[in-house]
């Protein structure tokens, strides 16, 4: 990988390494100066960059790379960042299974501080999210953005700087909960250095974007790039507004967020329901209007459906994140707006369904034998499912009901198990033969017993969840004929007992998929190819092969 | 602050329910404009049928 | 040559400006009038901040993700007010930076927690839920009470909290460590403590062991306290407009 780059290149590489280990010391004198946990965080900077420092050193003197590279693709980054993705799934599905384990028997832990309930579960929801869905995001944009634009990246070094560095950002995030450094801002945890860090991060992935874009062949702008843009920019200003925050001391972690009470809560709303749309709908979206007509080798049903979805999405999303506070002490007005665009949503989120499942109008006989295609339209339905149930849910007398219960918990899986993780693993079921130049995957028989472990996962987790939460959502408020409460709060929660054991076993067979999928992926890789090195950028024309 | 509470969610709620109106009318006529029509099929199709290198 | 280059080049920024004012635009209008706010919000200036003892509480509350299972928002729906109490105010969260207002409920609410129950029960609570209560779910936090808390530093973390709106003042900030550890030290010299947070400061070793400030003490001090900074929401509403 390294001896891709030209020398310039590497010694960017090794200039940039350089500075931030020296940031690391940094970090770890002044954290360790104040007995602050910084300290460990400045040490994991400094060994990280030093690792990667290392590989480049380790074939820095390698002979620099042919002009020949410039007629092809640049994919080493998007290669690199699917193996990450998939090794970041299997550790925050481990994690997420974990804690759901936890919440049936809750002794199954060590007793030590950073195997806690509260420090493992963020770092599940950091790992699943930023670290399986962003590096499969980051690593399918840099394909997808290629070969819409039909040009190369512009070079070599930004690229490989937005996925090491995203991926130093996770681990600051992750090795950060264990430590107990952490914002409290659900899925905005990680403390304002970090979040520095991203922002550096994300500028430089924008403008190669950007450039990318520039250098592309047609006037018109595919649509799944408009996709992977508002997913960037949107999320960006999300990032940026959410974590304004002063720190207590620059030589310390902690930090306290610019805002406060309802002013706080409906930013973090704001942001955390658009981290849904814009983070895991837009980018994913972007997964879908590219892989899918490419797998099922037919143009995307209607490119005028994606456009209005497109602005759709854009426009609807952001007044939408005060449904997560009905009935609180968040202004009714806000409540309101929130509620009614919720509901508008409902249009533009199908009509992003639709329009992928009516694509596949026609194909349905590849959708029967091919489980790569089957895996994006499961996709697409458990994102139309999981969509009218969030317009459903941000009714205010439903809401009174779900929310604080499970039943959030079930919806939300329904989005990111169902929707973001089977989209992703089809898209990367389809890219990796094309990326490593092999006929087809090392196994289409595991890819099937992936797809229904997945599936079967998902469909447990889903209902036991739809169940416990609507049954403690009704305990909670549940007279009896003299007027008071029937269940105590305690009542309620050992009745959900048998749900969770149920969601658990549901959560464990989706982690086996994910480790299935990862042999599957790695033997690809391993076996030599047998295609003449010469045939082009996809191997053949999407030739399918049937499962047995 | 001049600007009082009660006036900022007035323009709110009154700004917003028109921007969302143009917003809409300009989405669907930049979409379903006809001259707009070849150029778009042509995007769909030319994802699937494939050019094997980048042009530059 | 260049002038084709440049006409694509700024289409795609065309694009990317258009998406980030489309997008901008609902978030502004929905939480711009929020910092108007206090022309309608109930105002309480009796309200009292977090003595240093009770932040460092509450930052271990959520450093052990505490809020990921328990809410500290009563709705204004029947059964929460009478399951948990009068149902919360914005007013009560001023000064929560950031707030806790939560998203789930695996354990019961606790924006009326204080008081409710004994140090002790909380103490033996937080070391082995299922000590307490048998069906219990909750993690044990054992490791509490052995762990030292560190008062050095909260001088900082007052003086950011002023920064970004709380009322600390600069005798506050000056003696934060200090008053830290005489909250939980009933033994000795709480005068200055009292003057600066109120006669209601509740000054007790929270964990039982006087020898020590653990991190214990600082966390059954924030739960006690919670609910109880202002009770304005225990008071009649205000007539309607």
């Amino acid at each position: 990988m390294v001896s891709g780059l030209t020398v310039s290149e590497r010694q960017w590489s090794m200039a940039i390494l350089v500075i931030v280990a020296f940031v690391g010391l940094a970090m770890a004198a002044a954290g360790a100066n104040r007995a602050d946990p910084m300290q460990a965080h400045g040490f994991i900077v400094l060994l990280f960059s030093l690792a990667v420092f290392c590989f480049v050193l380790r074939d820095y003197y390698q002979p620099e790379p042919a002009a020949a590279r410039l007629a092809s693709y640049y994919d080493d980054p998007s290669k690199a960042g699917i193996v990450v993705a998939m090794l970041w799934a299997v550790f925050g599905m481990f994690i997420g299974d974990w804690v759901a384990w936890l919440l049936a028997f809750p002794d199954l832990t060590f007793d030590a501080a950073w195997s806690s309930f509260g420090r493992l579960r963020p770092a599940h929801t950091t790992g699943v999210i930023f670290g399986f869905g962003g590096n499969a995001l980051i690593a399918t944009s840099f394909h997808v953005m290629q070969r819409t634009s039909r040009a190369r990246l512009p070079d070599q070094f930004s690229p490989w700087f937005v996925l090491v560095g995203y991926n130093l950002f996770c681990l600051l995030a992750i090795s950060g909960y264990f430590l107990g450094i952490t914002q409290s801002k659900e899925y905005a945890e990680p403390e304002w250095y970090a979040d520095i860090w991203l922002v550096i991060v994300w500028v430089v992935y924008l403008v190669l974007y950007l450039r990318t874009l520039a250098r592309r062949k047609e006037p018109h702008i595919y649509v799944a790039n408009w996709y992977y843009l508002a997913f960037i920019l949107v999320v960006a200003i999300l990032h940026v507004v959410n974590n304004l925050a002063v720190p207590a001391s620059f030589a310390g972690a902690k930090s306290y967020s610019l805002f406060s009470g309802v002013q706080d809560a409906m930013t973090q709303w704001w942001y955390g329901h658009n981290a849904v749309a814009f983070f895991l709908t837009a980018g994913f979206l972007g997964m879908l209007y590219y892989y899918l007509p490419k797998r099922a080798g037919r143009p995307i049903y209607s490119y005028r459906m994606s456009i209005i979805g497109f602005w759709g999405i854009t426009f609807f999303y952001m007044w939408a994140g005060s449904h997560h506070l009905h009935y609180t002490a968040l202004p009714q007005w806000v409540q309101t707006l929130g509620m009614t665009f919720s509901v508008m949503l409902l249009v533009p989120s199908w009509i992003a369904a639709a329009n992928a499942l009516l694509t596949l109008n026609g194909a349905w006989d590849k959708v029967r034998d091919d489980a790569t295609l089957r895996f994006m339209m499961m996709a697409a339905v458990f994102y139309g499912l999981s969509t009218f149930e969030g317009s459903f849910m941000a009714i205010r007398s439903v809401n009174a009901l779900s929310h604080y219960t499970d039943w959030t918990i079930g919806h939300v899986h329904a989005g990111a198990m169902g929707w973001v993780a089977l989209i992703t693993f089809g898209s990367i079921y389809a890219v990796v033969p094309w990326l490593w130049k092999r006929e087809r995957m090392y196994s289409p028989v595991l890819v099937e017993v992936h797809f229904w472990l997945a599936l079967a996962g998902t469909l447990i987790y889903v209902f036991a969840m739809w169940n416990s939460g609507i049954i403690q959502g009704l305990m909670w408020r549940t007279y009896n004929d003299s007027g008071t409460l029937t269940y105590s709060f305690l009542d309620t929660m050992v009745a959900m007992h048998p749900y969770y054991v149920a969601r658990a076993i549901g959560g464990l067979l989706f982690l086996l998929g994910a480790i299935v999928g990862c042999y599957n992926i790695w033997m690809t890789i391993r076996r030599p190819s047998e295609l003449p090195a010469a045939s082009g950028d996809i191997p053949l024309p999407v030739n399918l092969q049937p499962a047995e | 602050m001049d600007i009082g509470h009660y006036t900022l969610v007035g323009f709110a709620k009154s700004f917003g329910l028109f921007y969302l109106l143009a917003l809409a009318a300009a989405a669907l006529l930049y979409a379903c404009w006809p001259a707009n029509r070849t150029r778009f099929d042509k995007a769909a199709r030319d994802i699937i049928e494939d050019e094997d290198k980048p042009w530059r | 040559m260049f002038g084709t280059h440049y006409r694509i080049e700024r289409k795609s920024i065309a694009l990317a400006v258009t998406i980030m004012i489309v997008a901008s635009i609902g978030g502004l209008i929905e939480i711009a009038p929020l910092f108007t706010i206090d022309d309608t919000v109930e105002s309480d200036p009796s309200m009292r901040v977090y003595t240093p003892l009770e932040l460092a509480g509450r930052n271990i509350y959520m450093r052990e993700g505490c809020y990921a299972c328990h809410s500290q928002m009563v709705r204004t729906l029947q059964d929460e007010v009478e399951r948990y109490g009068p149902y919360s105010l914005a007013v009560e969260s001023k000064y929560d930076h950031p707030m806790l207002w939560g998203s789930k409920r695996t354990g019961p609410d606790l924006a009326r927690l204080g008081g409710k129950y004994s140090d002790q029960w909380h103490t033996a609570h937080l070391k082995n839920p299922r000590d307490v209560v048998p069906q219990s779910i909750m993690p044990r936090y054992k490791w509490l009470s052995e762990s030292q808390l560190q008062t050095k530093h909260l001088g900082d973390d007052l003086r950011a909290l002023r920064a970004v709106g709380v009322p600390y003042t600069d005798a506050m900030i000056e003696n934060a460590s200090d008053d830290a550890v005489a909250q939980a030290s009933p033994d000795d010299d709480t005068a200055g403590l009292t003057k600066r947070y109120g006669d209601a400061t509740q000054i007790r070793s929270f964990d039982g062991d006087k020898a020590t400030v653990s991190e214990m003490d600082a966390l059954v001090a924030y739960l006690q306290i919670l609910g109880k900074l202002s009770d304005a929401a225990h008071q009649p509403p205000p007539p309607k407009e």
